[in-house]
């Protein structure tokens, strides 16, 4: 039968749209309705048609997935994906293994845009002042618009989009401010500006964007700059990272890279620091200055400071390997500064490398949101068109900028969500997602990667090219706009489809030089008071992912907190201002106030708090409304980063923050080792014996070793496995009982100077104390070694669980699989959706290992050594996971185990797990070494 | 005790006016068994999730409800079998009774093994059946272990109690006066005449019995122990648990018998037959257990020295941590509150030895509690080290367990012979109710 085309039925009952929500009449309503209207389809243009294979292609398995390679963006900065579809539905992301900022894996955002594409509380209807509307009344509308507005050559029309580096808007963009040269294109990004590019502008006179190569990299400075964490670089960087301190299987590495890290908040990069200071953000411009003068490059006053006396060593003798990254956050000279450091030591060329602009956008002043707002308040703007960009929530505090919305006579918002923005907009359109779009993006090193649908997009969706092409007066399907500004044949159209990337379009280096009338700037005075940084939150980004399950209960990969954001400072701080975690306390930052919970952070600077942005979100969704506070409003447009004499004081109210990890340190056990460079002779163990027989292992036996040494706590292997096993989510409240499910977790453990992560999974013991416990025999052996759940078998004692010294199994308390929201298409229909009262865990991604199985037998071969790869070890930028099978000596995974940093976790319980760690590697300074 | 007038025994058990006080005791305890059944319903309609329960602490009230009931039943039926063996001249008034609570005690256990399963409608699957998928049972598991002590105990438990009744059933078939009675008063008296071979073979019987239920209780209650004892868990991997638990749950079972049997006289009035002699015997076994316990609490501490820092560190922070509370709660309960009866005076008095009895069944309570989930407090990972907090769900069950116990005590003390008739008669040299001998 054929299904009912929703973009009919939209068309006839915009109003449907809000019946999301069904209850039982509303089902029958609509069953209704779809009987009535099945016979639609047949009037009507054709849709546009995804390939979905369903049934009839020669040589194609009904039921097999598909895989797209296509872009994600995050900041404007595009990812290659391969995605894969089940019977036309997204089911996992992939990274693009040809893709430079992917290299095959993913951050965590990525993984969860699968969610995000399913997200029932998407847009599916324009809506014309909130009341639904059919698609067609919207387009005459914009018509209509275009028409207006070019009668005045563009008088009054201003667009706003956010952070976009694709080129086929940029082009369509560029088309209509020729058209219609009195309009105007500003830009919005929430996690602007970057001073990165400024701070070029001022030491090399050109606004340059500038990337690093990590891997050429051997000594790191990071001024409040976390490389290592989340943002549209941290795959490529964590890579390079890794890369820089793998040793290799021959012996001990003697060239390993130095990470020195100066934060204010603590993150990725100071965790995995060999020299880690904590520094509030105006001490930390001063400190780049007394570096700079070291190095030669700035005068001044050096004083007297032995790590910077080190570090400036060290820098020197790295030379072209040396690189000085500042902070987005830090002001333009301390970026200046940076840049000249960099090419005063000849770093220009091997670790740094600076490039035209990647993100495509208007440049100049008067592009920015503060103009705008100073526009539509002055009444010169008639009509605001806002493409994918959520100003009424982002826009920083003082420019009112929800207020100025309602005086503008004609605004139009095209957003995925009807959000904050849509919500004081006269018209919304739904904005296709990435997913289900044409287009394009560039990487973070300029490479284009094309965009093409996973799935057709529904109720009326369209792309931001669309909705540019359709101002013009000059409406265009989507993938014509990206066709005729792509420079190639069919076939090279073609190919940059399959591949994901347009081959040769990565922006070369340009040669820089100081402006001869450049003079680093003087350190400034330190700022008084409190000091404030605003930060992203490395779960929810800038708030765009508010609305993601799976990044809601990401835990953050320091504070371990979910479902939340809270004010962080020093527990110092905190115990100065007699605050402890959970405690709400008001900040006063000028004439605003804001309240919030605290958290305390060891090792963050002290008497400066970070307000995580993203959260307060008041039209986000069912997911993201009403979580944590808005530290946006706190923001002024002039200093949108860093904020001086605030003021912070208990309320003497309580808020519950919940934490997926409650004690901080490892209590003096032996859990996270760590090793000096050149690893001492490892102690030869015999395991101890065991009553029951071993097994034999006829064909391969799984193994997992996880390598310390690159592993930065990035959660991307927590996402990519929730999304590859359809883990549930619980909330808040559940993850505070202690009840979350995720079956892989990072623990993050606070030791001295230290912070150590340690990817936590299920061991697969040889000798698994949960098997012998389980009273029907649910969890077992099998014959690849696998310690396997039976989930049909499960009776729930949770006995398992009790005798799992790792404390990786998960139990359904409740239907969490049924109850989390999380729509059925987006599972994976490989992996069976648990049900109440059985107990769940890790299995080694058992449906890739038969997978591989089914293919090597159908070619009648063994199974290859990394033919298998699990969800968690393919998603992880560091390449930190290694999996296959131990008992072929010269898989990846066995050579990795004979390293002599490989260690048992717990190994004295003689549970023999099959995943082992690599210990952790410091590198401290010379003269440091513990 | 040879005052006792011959007809007494028999007049107690048959003609016995139970009034408001009854009435009101079983009002209240079906009360008791309302709340178990919501707490019931409540748990089958959303799950275990409506529990505090959580990684790690994965186990609650459930398991502590279950060891807990598990070591009333297990004392008490070592009790009235020890008795049985002995051939003491006062058991006759108290063992019937305490086999009665056995009986009850191991009812309110058993449930919990299947009330606290994730999916409690599946509990057969631990029972060994021809599966037709021949999935059998982890006959490694305690959990299976504990299900044959469980069924085993429930088994011998009742036919121990049962051929214990059966003269008295013969009697109660002799002496009813309506068709109802006289037929299920007969089936149940198996045919029983009161001849001389009757009695020898009654009496053979029901000794071996006696002489099953002490073995089975020392295995029972230290089967219940493994299920703690073979694990990795620091705290609970200990080969002292077994005794641990035969001494605390000893401890519970005597306590709770010695308030039974207080409740029992109160209510029936049978100061003569449950005479203070009887009470103060009870009494001293319960202190002369608490020292037992005491002496287990010290070796706990101990090994704990003995064993490395951690579990010094472990057991120094169950007394000084966020379970001292409950730790010194549970030491006071056992062998604190069972000190006072070193006192004769407190030996004799009827609220003094309810108050020590409801203590040290608290005290037992919280030392399980201390074990099931502070046993968790300190595992290996720090990572996962967390909280726990009851709800009123899991109280429900403590509170509907016991409300359906003393149902079904007071059921027992109306429509059963509470005291053994017949062996009261013998005890007593009457010939009063002779059991196939019609007056």
């Amino acid at each position: 039968m054929t299904e009912p085309d929703d973009r009919r039925i939209d068309a006839e009952f915009p109003a449907l749209a809000d019946l999301l929500r069904t209850d039982r009449r509303a089902v029958l309503k609509v069953m209704a309705a779809s009987m009535a209207l099945a016979g639609l389809p047949g009037c009507g243009p054709a849709p546009e048609t995804v390939a979905a294979r369903g049934r009839g292609v020669p040589g194609h398995t009904p039921g097999a997935p598909l895989v797209f390679a296509t872009s994600l963006t995050l900041d404007g900065y595009g990812t290659g994906v391969l995605v894969r579809s089940d019977e036309g539905h997204p089911t996992k992301i992939e990274g693009n293994p040809l893709h430079p900022a992917s290299l095959g894996a993913t951050d965590a955002f990525t993984q969860a845009g699968i969610l995000t594409f399913h997200d029932p509380d998407r847009s599916r209807a324009a809506r014309l002042d909130g009341q639904p509307q059919p698609a067609q009344r919207f387009e005459r509308a914009l018509a209509q618009v275009a028409d207006e507005v070019t009668a005045r050559g563009g008088e009054g029309l201003r667009i706003l989009t956010g952070p976009t580096s694709s080129p086929s808007l940029a082009g369509l963009l560029a088309d209509l401010l020729g058209r219609l040269p009195n309009a105007r294109w500003h830009q919005h990004a929430p996690l602007g500006p970057d001073n990165r590019r400024e701070g070029a502008r001022l030491v090399f006179g050109d606004a340059l964007e500038t990337r690093h190569d990590l891997v050429r990299a051997s000594v790191i400075v990071t001024l409040d700059a976390d490389i290592l964490g989340p943002g549209p670089h941290q795959v490529a960087y964590a890579r390079g990272f890794a890369a820089g301190r793998r040793e290799p299987e021959a012996g001990p590495k003697t060239n390993m890279n130095r990470l020195y890290a100066i934060e204010s908040t603590p993150g990725a990069t100071g965790a995995r620091a060999d020299r880690r200071l904590a520094l509030p953000p105006s001490a930390i411009a001063a400190f780049a200055h007394r570096l700079a003068v070291r190095l030669g490059v700035a005068e001044g006053e050096a004083g007297s400071d032995p790590l910077l006396d080190t570090m400036a060593a060290d820098l020197r003798v790295a030379g072209p390997g040396a690189l000085v990254v500042a902070g987005r956050h830090l002001p333009a000279e301390t970026h200046a500064l940076a840049h000249a450091v960099n090419h005063a030591l000849g770093a220009v060329g091997t670790t740094v490398h600076h490039t035209g602009p990647v993100l495509a956008g208007p440049w100049d002043e008067s592009a920015s949101l503060e103009v705008l707002a100073a526009d539509m308040a002055a009444g010169a703007v008639s009509h605001l068109v806002i493409l994918d960009s959520n100003p009424a929530y982002t826009a920083p505090g003082d420019l009112g900028f929800a207020d100025l919305l309602a005086t503008v006579p004609f605004t139009l918002h095209l957003g995925l969500w009807a959000d904050e923005t849509a919500a004081l907009c006269r018209w919304h359109a739904p904005m296709a997602h990435a997913l289900e779009s044409w287009g394009d993006a560039r990487a973070w090193d300029g490479t284009v990667g094309l965009m093409q649908p996973v799935a057709a997009p529904r109720h009326g969706r369209r792309t931001p090219q669309e909705v540019a092409a359709a101002l013009a007066g000059r409406p265009a399907a989507a993938r014509e706009l990206v066709r005729e500004r792509f420079q190639g044949d069919d076939a090279a159209w073609r190919q940059a489809l399959h591949d994901g990337v347009v081959p040769d379009t990565a922006l070369p280096s340009r040669a820089v030089a100081p402006a001869p009338g450049w003079r680093p700037a003087p350190p400034p005075a330190g700022a008084g008071g409190l000091e404030v940084v605003f930060a992203p939150d490395p779960s929810v980004w800038d708030g765009c992912f508010a609305n993601n399950a799976w990044l809601q209960e990401l835990p953050k990969p320091l504070s371990k907190m979910v479902w939340d954001n809270a004010i962080l400072l020093a527990p110092a701080t905190a115990a100065a201002l007699d605050l402890e975690n959970g405690a709400v306390a008001a900040l006063t930052l000028g004439s605003r106030t804001l309240r919030g919970p605290v958290w305390t952070l060891p090792g963050h600077a002290a008497d400066t708090v970070t307000l995580p942005l993203g959260y307060g979100r008041w039209s986000a969704g069912r997911v993201g409304t009403a979580v944590g506070f808005d530290a946006y409003r706190l923001r002024r447009a002039d200093a949108p980063w860093l904020a001086a004499g605030a003021e912070l004081r208990a309320t003497g109210e309580r808020h519950a923050l919940a934490t997926t990890q409650r004690h901080a340190t490892m209590a003096g056990r032996d859990i996270v080792r760590t090793a000096p460079p050149v690893p001492r002779e490892p102690p030869a163990q015999e395991p101890p014996p065991s009553i029951y027989p071993d097994y034999a292992y006829a064909g391969p036996a799984w193994g997992m070793a996880v390598d310390l040494n690159a592993c930065v706590g990035c959660n991307a292997c927590v996402t990519a496995c929730q999304a590859e096993n359809n883990v549930p989510v619980v909330g808040r409240a559940e993850v505070a009982r202690g009840r979350e499910m995720h079956w892989l977790r990072i623990d993050r453990y606070f030791e001295d100077q230290q912070t150590l992560f340690q990817p936590m999974l299920c061991m697969h013991c040889e000798k698994a104390p949960c098997e012998v416990v389980c009273p029907v025999n649910a969890t077992v052996h099998d014959a690849e070694g696998l310690n396997v759940m039976v989930y049909n078998r499960c009776v729930g004692t949770r006995y398992c669980s009790n005798n799992c010294p790792y404390k990786v199994r998960r139990f359904n308390w409740f239907d969490y699989a049924q109850d989390d929201g999380v729509p059925a298409e987006a599972a994976n229909p490989e992996v069976t959706v648990r049900v109440r009262g059985v107990m769940e865990k890790c299995t080694y991604c058992i449906q890739r290992i038969a997978t591989a199985r089914i293919r090597a037998k159908l070619e009648n071969r063994p199974i290859a050594d990394g033919e298998v790869v699990t969800a968690c070890q393919q998603v992880c930028p560091s390449g930190a996971i290694v999996f296959g099978d131990v008992n072929d000596p010269d898989s990846a995974v066995s050579r990795r185990k004979r390293s002599p940093r490989n260690y048992a976790l717990l190994g004295e319980l003689n549970t023999r797990p099959r995943t082992t760690y690599l210990a952790r590697i410091d590198n401290p300074p010379a003269g440091e070494e513990a | 005790m040879a005052a006792l007038p011959h007809h007494e025994a028999g007049a107690i058990v048959l003609e016995q006016r139970f009034g408001w006080r009854w009435a009101a005791g079983f009002a209240a305890a079906l009360g008791g068994v309302l709340v178990l059944a919501v707490a019931c319903a409540g748990l089958f309609v959303w799950g275990v999730g409506v529990w505090g329960t959580n990684v790690p602490y994965v186990w609650a009230f459930d398991i502590i409800n279950y060891v807990w009931w598990i070591g009333i039943a297990n004392a008490a039926s070592l009790l009235a079998a020890a008795l049985v063996l002995r051939g003491a001249r006062w058991r006759t008034s108290i063992n019937r009774f305490a086999e009665a609570a056995a009986l009850f005690a191991v009812l309110c256990a058993g449930l919990f093994p299947i009330l606290h399963l994730g999916r409690p409608w599946l509990f057969h699957w631990v029972f060994p059946y021809p599966a037709t998928f021949e999935v059998w049972p982890q006959f490694r598991s305690p959990l299976v272990w504990d299900f044959f002590a469980i069924l085993t105990h429930i088994v011998v438990t009742a036919l121990f109690w049962y051929v214990g009744l059966i003269p008295d059933l013969a009697a109660l078939r002799d002496r009813a006066r309506t068709r109802r009675g006289q037929v299920v008063f007969g089936a149940l008296a198996l045919g029983w005449r009161g001849s001389a071979r009757h009695w020898l073979n009654h009496q053979k019987a029901y000794r071996i019995l006696a002489a099953l239920v002490v073995p089975l209780v020392v295995f029972m209650q230290s089967t219940v122990s493994f299920e703690f004892a073979v694990t990795v868990v620091p705290d609970w991997h200990r080969a002292r648990f077994a005794p641990y638990f035969v001494v605390s749950g000893l401890l519970s079972g005597l306590a709770m018998v010695l308030v039974v049997a207080l409740l029992v006289r109160t209510l029936l009035g049978l100061h003569e037959l449950v005479t203070r002699r009887h009470i103060d015997i009870i009494a001293k076994l319960l202190l002369a257990n608490a020292v037992v316990m005491a002496w287990s609490y010290g070796f706990e501490g101990f090994v704990a020295w003995q064993a490395g820092e951690h579990a010094w560190h472990s057991a120094l922070e169950k007394v000084t941590g966020p379970f001292a509370p409950l730790t010194w709660g549970a030491m006071l309960g056992t062998v604190g509150a069972a000190q006072a009866l070193w006192f004769a005076r407190v030996r004799r008095s009827a609220p003094a030895l309810i108050a020590v009895g409801v203590l040290v069944n608290a005290g037992v309570w919280l030392d399980r509690l201390v074990i099931v989930v502070g046993g968790l407090y300190r595992d290996h990972l720090p990572s996962s080290w967390g909280t726990y907090g009851p709800t009123w769900w899991e109280a429900g069950l403590l509170a509907g367990t016991i409300g359906l116990f003393c149902a079904l005590m007071l059921l027992f003390v109306r429509f059963v012979p509470a005291i053994s008739m017949f062996e009261t008669h013998a005890e007593h040299g009457g010939p009063g109710v002779r059991p196939g001998v019609r007056p």
